[in-house]
């Protein structure tokens, strides 16, 4: 039975964050709605950003990437391409798209350690543009050397397979200046590329994916973004601002020594940090979501390499929950040490370990008493029915506020993913992040395959 | 057991009620949005000939046709965002007639009445429209709704639509003071949120820099980046003395980007400021003002802890001739650490210069600082080694 109130208890803490998300919804809607964006993104009172992509053999797609990240509609911005030491030729298409010629003594103010910076391109054509040519280090360390080197006060981290909507970033500049004095990170929000019109490095036409992989992942992503982010931030409980795309305050990125290095989950590390690091100073802040912002990014469509990236988010999670584990259920750390940790490392973390020795309890107790049947099927319905009635909150959400799916068909192709999601992706699932702890107790600390397919490509037919 | 059975059954029979109602509410809401789509799609079509007149029109003397027949309130509302539409593309008298339109076809009454609802969504989407048709009768019960609520996302949104439609200056920084009086540091935001006003900027910004508040002052400060209005000047030196830091630095900031003559004492004050905005800004105003008499304090200034007093200043040496120039090779050559860097770095961009030069001056200065150049540096051109790692002194990331 533990197992199964288990399951009840870790739902009803769901829907409390996904009715927290449902509580803010319709204030999202209506600032989307009527905010005013043609004059801000016009404006000379709005902060300039530093935008940081970290590139590593990105060569298909980072040419798109940075036309699309050069044509916001945003008044002052600089794009920071890091290249991190690529083994194709990242550099070299970029140096020839762009006629970047190698800065002579560049000036690098920052100072949080990176490995060695080669050079720094530029061109005064495009005065905005600046690549930076390192050995490889890892994101963390592309995302250090590309702060060290920006010049404004706001920086934001944006993953080079991901293509920003041209408004993404003066909305979140909008809510930094609602509060701009608290406001330290703001998370956007992440949809799946895939299966989408893409023309001139922008989405065009919004479609859902085609294959199956990418389209579980799309559920996945409007579940955790839309239903979870939009909660935990009322709360202020942001544990992650997803690496492809988010603003912070440089000052404190800085002030908490820049991004951990060496180790996958990077993008929850710094937001840990920045919590701890503002609670310890007992300073007024703000970590936010700002689903209007919205970042496409390219996702996974073989087995190959979802189980990769998932087994290294498992260990980056597993990582960080024992690299802060002082902060567990310490009420100097509010919210974050009493809720969004222990539930982390409960509801998340050990997640698995809970669900796999229920299953296998009950498996064992229904082989030894076949007339237990139903608690077996109890249990496995009470996952299902709470996991999907889950997926259509965050759906009716999507369509409160958003809208980008039109078709009645989209509808019901993501209403069947999500049920579909329980049978295999879901188990594979917990399989993969217990992958990713064997990993982190082996000592693998690889980024793991990940390639990258041409914009044009996935925007094809099938 | 039984009992912790029927606790389960009752979840899963709550989720599967929940789930049904769920989906009915989601298939509901995906046809009601994409019919309404459509018929928003088909008015356009249906009043697309009333839209070309009133578009060949509207520079006409002359009152405008009102949309023809009974029209239902979707087909009102596509006519209505239409007229918002050009209100905010349009200036002068055409936007004029647009707003007397809205006012002629009762939107603005319909609006007004909507402020009074019940549900504060229709209040908040009435509020947004009355900004977007400028009716001014809607400021006050706009301002009352703006004090009363919290401070959120939804007060900017109000903020606009009253500086949008305020007649009068004593609205907007009624309007301004509310929203600062929640002690948030959105100076800037409220002088954007200031500048959509149809007003005149340049005596809203003197009631601003005169008023006694140092937050509606600030906001005065910022609004004016970008902004040529002399007759605040004398105001400017004036909040050049505040007591209030912020202030002060704003004001010095813009006072000296409008290179006014300087006194050589007020030059060594501003370069030794506390406040490094202020140092900043004083290094930077000295260049265009050609005070060749400076050039030792800005030498100093290479050495300053800040970033940006250190690029400044030399930025300014190097506008400061051939003595600037000199002054700045000496600095690369003879000093140290990031006084060396700052030099360095303004040298090489000198240098860089050299392809861009097509009138005659501009050759000959540029040739002068070439053999300045080379007198310190050697004839061959090549980069000046860097000495690594001394950017990290003193770094910072206040751009």
């Amino acid at each position: 039975m533990v197992a199964i109130y288990y399951v009840m208890i870790v739902n009803i803490l769901y829907f409390t964050i996904t009715g927290l998300s449902f509580r803010n919804i319709f204030k999202i809607y209506r600032r989307s709605k009527y905010s005013s964006y043609n004059t801000l993104s016009g404006s000379e009172l709005v902060p300039s950003v530093s935008l940081l992509v970290p590139a590593y053999n990105e060569e298909l797609t980072i040419i798109e990437n940075v036309y699309c990240l050069m044509t916001l509609n945003y008044p002052t911005y600089e794009v920071i391409v890091i290249n991190d030491g690529s083994s194709d030729h990242t550099l070299s298409v970029l140096i020839k798209e762009f006629k970047l010629v190698k800065m002579v003594n560049p000036e690098i103010r920052g100072t949080i350690d990176t490995n060695n910076v080669r050079g720094i391109y530029h061109n005064p054509d495009y005065p905005q543009l600046f690549i930076i040519d390192k050995e490889n280090g890892g994101k963390a360390d592309s995302l250090n050397a590309g702060i060290n080197f920006s010049h404004y006060p706001l920086i934001s981290s944006i993953d080079a397979d991901s293509l920003l909507e041209k408004d993404a970033l003066i909305r979140m500049a909008r809510m930094y200046m609602e509060n701009p004095e608290e406001m330290v990170a703001i998370g956007g929000d992440v949809r799946i590329a895939n299966g989408c019109l893409i023309e001139n490095g922008a989405v065009q036409k919004v479609s859902l994916p085609r294959k199956i992989w990418p389209m579980f992942q799309s559920i996945e992503y409007l579940k955790a973004f839309l239903g979870g982010r939009i909660g935990w931030s009322h709360i202020n409980g942001l544990v992650i601002v997803s690496g492809a795309f988010g603003l912070f305050r440089k000052d404190y990125v800085i002030a908490v020594g820049g991004y951990r290095g060496g180790y996958p989950g990077e993008d929850m590390n710094i937001i840990i940090k920045l919590h701890r690091y503002m609670l310890s100073h007992k300073l007024p802040y703000k970590v936010a979501f700002c689903p209007e912002a919205v970042c496409w990014t390219q996702a996974p469509d073989s087995y190959k390499i979802i189980s990769n990236q998932r087994m290294r988010w498992g260990r980056g999670n597993l990582k960080n929950m024992i690299e802060n584990r002082g902060m567990l259920f310490n009420p100097k750390y509010k919210v974050m040490g009493m809720i969004t940790m222990p539930y982390n490392v409960l509801f998340e973390t050990l997640n698995p370990y809970f669900r796999i020795t229920g299953l296998l309890a009950l498996l064992g107790y229904t082989l030894l008493d076949m007339t237990h049947w139903r608690i077996l099927l109890t249990f496995f319905l009470l996952n299902f029915l709470s996991g999907y009635l889950l997926s259509v909150g965050a759906i009716i959400l999507e369509e409160i506020a958003f809208r980008r799916f039109k078709k009645l068909s989209d509808l019901w192709k993501m209403l069947l993913f999500s049920a579909l999601k329980f049978v295999g992706y879901h188990q594979l699932g917990v399989i993969w992040r217990v992958q990713g702890h064997i990993q982190y107790l082996r000592k693998n600390n690889s980024w793991g395959a990940m390639t990258r397919q041409s914009w044009k490509e996935e925007s094809e037919p099938a | 057991m039984f009992s912790h059975l029927t606790v389960a059954y009752t979840f899963i029979y709550v989720c599967l009620g929940l789930i049904a109602l769920g989906i009915i509410l989601l298939i509901q809401m995906k046809v009601s949005h994409n019919k309404e789509q459509q018929r928003r799609e088909m008015y356009e079509r249906k009043h697309h000939d009333y839209f070309m007149y009133i578009q060949a029109h509207v520079e006409n003397e002359g009152a405008l046709r009102l949309p023809p027949g009974k029209l239902k309130p979707l087909e009102r509302r596509v006519i209505q965002d239409k007229f918002m539409e050009w209100i905010e593309q349009f200036k002068g008298e055409c936007r004029d007639r647009l707003i007397q339109m809205c006012r002629d076809a009762g939107f603005v009454e319909a609006d007004l009445k909507a402020l009074g609802s019940f549900r504060y969504g229709r209040r908040l989407e009435a509020a947004y429209r009355l900004g977007g048709m400028r009716a001014e009768e809607a400021v006050p019960a706009l301002l009352k709704m703006l004090q009363e609520g919290k401070y959120s996302s939804m007060s900017i949104i109000i903020a606009r639509s009253i500086a949008k439609s305020a007649r009068k200056s004593e609205d907007v920084l009624e309007m301004l003071r509310s929203l600062l009086s929640h002690g948030k540091p959105i100076h800037h935001l409220a002088a954007d949120i200031m500048l959509e006003t149809g007003l005149d900027a340049g005596s809203l910004l003197m009631k601003l820099l005169d008023d006694q508040d140092p937050a509606l002052i600030k906001v005065g400060l910022v609004a004016m980046w970008g902004q040529a209005v002399p007759e605040v000047m004398p105001v400017l030196g004036r909040l050049v003395g505040s007591e209030e830091k912020d202030v002060r630095a704003e004001a010095v900031k813009l006072y000296l980007s409008s290179n006014p003559a300087l006194k050589d004492e007020t030059i060594v004050q501003l370069m030794n400021d506390r406040n490094w905005e202020v140092r900043a800004a004083a290094a930077k105003a000295l260049g265009p003002l050609h005070a060749a008499g400076s050039i030792p304090l800005l030498v100093k200034a290479l050495q300053d802890a800040n970033w940006k007093v250190r690029h400044n200043s030399a930025e300014s040496l190097a506008k400061l001739g051939e003595a600037g120039f000199e002054a700045l090779c000496q600095a690369a050559l003879s000093g140290a650490g990031i006084q060396r860097e700052a030099a360095l770095q303004r040298i090489e961009l000198e240098m860089e210069k050299e392809q861009e030069h097509s009138a005659i001056e501009q050759m000959v200065a540029y040739n002068k600082k070439r053999l300045i150049h080379d007198r310190y540096f050697g004839v061959k051109r090549q980069p000046v080694a860097r000495v690594t790692g001394v950017a990290a002194v003193g770094g910072d990331y206040t751009a």
